[in-house]
């Protein structure tokens, strides 16, 4: 890895800490996207690993208090978001027209968000085990209980994806350092 | 011809849709079922309540009946000694203990207003004449008894459905401490809700009425009365009278006074003089 692109990761991960610890309402939030942009720009491994690091660090800082159990759902969470980002570079390319493009981010946001929520909530369903309820139940009232912020979070992250993604992209293109990663093959959305 | 890009993302979204559709079906399921044992719960806890009204009242109409059988024919009496009645009056209170023998077990102050009118008994049972004014004490003694235990199981009866909450605040004069949102069963004295909340020792004065019971100390805190019994210090009760927006003095016992739902109430540990 060159200091580069070394600096550039680091930079996003304190933007994406900074964001995550921030005030803001519950299950709206920016960690996902830039996990997201992190798996599309540097590759599936880097993107996971990231997303688990963000996620780890957030344990223990967060102003909701430390995630405890919740923790390494937590962290498989974002590393398959990384991931995915890293994925969809693959089916990026430059015919779609800027609606369908936006739609699909759209869309893509909303289901990544959707993945993660359904890893977290049997999180707390496994903790919800070990103080004795029986596991169907503990799983099944979980998910029904996170429904409210299940549809928060898919929301605003479909918007969240639908809107930044095509700024980001054109960002991503005009960035020097990209020349050495990114933007290798060919640019990116734009 | 749709795309084979678009039909994947469009079967995302409609499992996005679907996931939440159905968490949130999953969700409605659980209140539903949530409610409906709270419903069935409650059910059963009115049916009790019910149950027990009607074997309260059973009870009450029963006594009361046979205190009024009593009460007639001392009513009509025209001779001047009343030793007569001191039989069928000892049925009267041997019956009251029978059937509020849970009550008097419970309540130490019911119970030593009960042991108070058994000793009156007790001592017009030695005489050889019993006046009219002697009878007529003894027979509103045991009616007042009577009222109030009658009472206490009406509440204990609807206590099984019914809880309240209630704000106490302990005044020690050099710090306050708030008991707030304090649950306790409907029917609950002062007495009783304090003797919950704190460590109280109190005296029992059969001759004060309504309530019979004056707090000694509260969490150590004891009143005092100085040896001249010119000044000293006691714990007094009040209630927020909400129209008002001030405390107001207990008028009654605070054994006799009996808690409303969201009522605020206070102890003041506080100096008095006399004369």
């Amino acid at each position: 890895m060159n200091t580069s692109k070394l600096a550039s990761l680091i930079t996003l991960t304190a933007l994406c800490i900074a964001i995550q610890l921030a005030p803001r309402p519950p299950n709206v939030e920016f960690t996902s996207f830039i996990t997201f942009i992190v798996g599309l720009t540097q590759g599936t491994i880097m993107g996971a690993l990231f997303g688990a690091f963000v996620m780890f660090v957030n344990g223990f800082l967060s102003p909701w208090g430390f995630s405890g159990l919740n923790m390494p759902f937590q962290m498989v969470g974002m590393a398959i978001v990384g991931f995915s980002g890293g994925i969809y570079r693959k089916f990026t390319h430059n015919e779609l027209k800027p609606t369908q493009f936006c739609l699909e981010t759209a869309i893509l946001g909303g289901f990544i968000a959707l993945i993660y929520d359904i890893i977290t909530n049997i999180g707390v369903g496994i903790q919800f085990i070990l103080s004795g309820t029986p596991p169907m139940l503990a799983i099944f009232s979980a998910l029904a209980y996170g429904a409210f912020f299940s549809a928060v979070h898919v929301s605003s992250n479909s918007i969240v994806f639908g809107v930044l993604f095509v700024p980001f992209m054109k960002i991503l293109n005009g960035l020097k350092i990209g020349e050495t990663s990114w933007l290798k093959k060919e640019p990116l959305y734009s | 011809m749709v795309e084979k890009r678009t039909l994947i993302f469009v079967t995302l979204a409609v499992v996005v849709w679907a996931s939440l559709a159905s968490v949130f079906a999953g969700y409605y399921y659980l209140q539903f079922e949530n409610s409906s044992k709270q419903l069935e719960e409650a059910q059963n806890s009115l049916s009790k309540s019910a149950s027990s009204y009607d074997k309260a009242t059973n009870k009450y109409n029963t006594l009361l009946g046979e205190y009024a059988e009593l009460y007639g024919n001392y009513s009509y009496y025209t001779g001047d000694n009343y030793t007569e009645f001191l039989k069928p009056f000892k049925k009267l209170i041997d019956k009251l203990a029978e059937n509020y023998a849970t009550l008097l077990l419970t309540h130490e102050d019911l119970n030593k207003t009960y042991l108070e009118l058994l000793g009156k008994y007790e001592t017009l049972n030695q005489q050889n004449n019993v006046t009219k004014q002697e009878f007529e004490n003894l027979l509103n003694r045991y009616y007042n008894l009577f009222s109030l235990l009658a009472l206490k199981e009406l509440e204990k009866a609807i206590s099984e459905s019914v809880k309240l909450s209630v704000n106490i605040c302990i005044n020690y004069s050099d710090r306050i401490e708030w008991y707030n949102e304090t649950q306790v069963p409907a029917g609950t004295t002062l007495f009783e809700a304090t003797k919950k909340i704190a460590n109280i020792t109190y005296t029992y004065y059969p001759l004060l009425e309504p309530g019979h019971i004056l707090i000694d100390s509260i969490n150590e805190k004891a009143a005092y009365t100085d040896p001249s019994y010119t000044c000293g210090y006691s714990w007094i009760w009040y209630y927020w009278d909400e129209s008002n927006g001030r405390w107001v003095v207990g008028p009654v016992g605070c054994d006799a006074w009996h808690l409303r739902d969201g009522g605020i109430y206070k102890w003041n540990y506080e100096k008095w003089t006399w004369p």
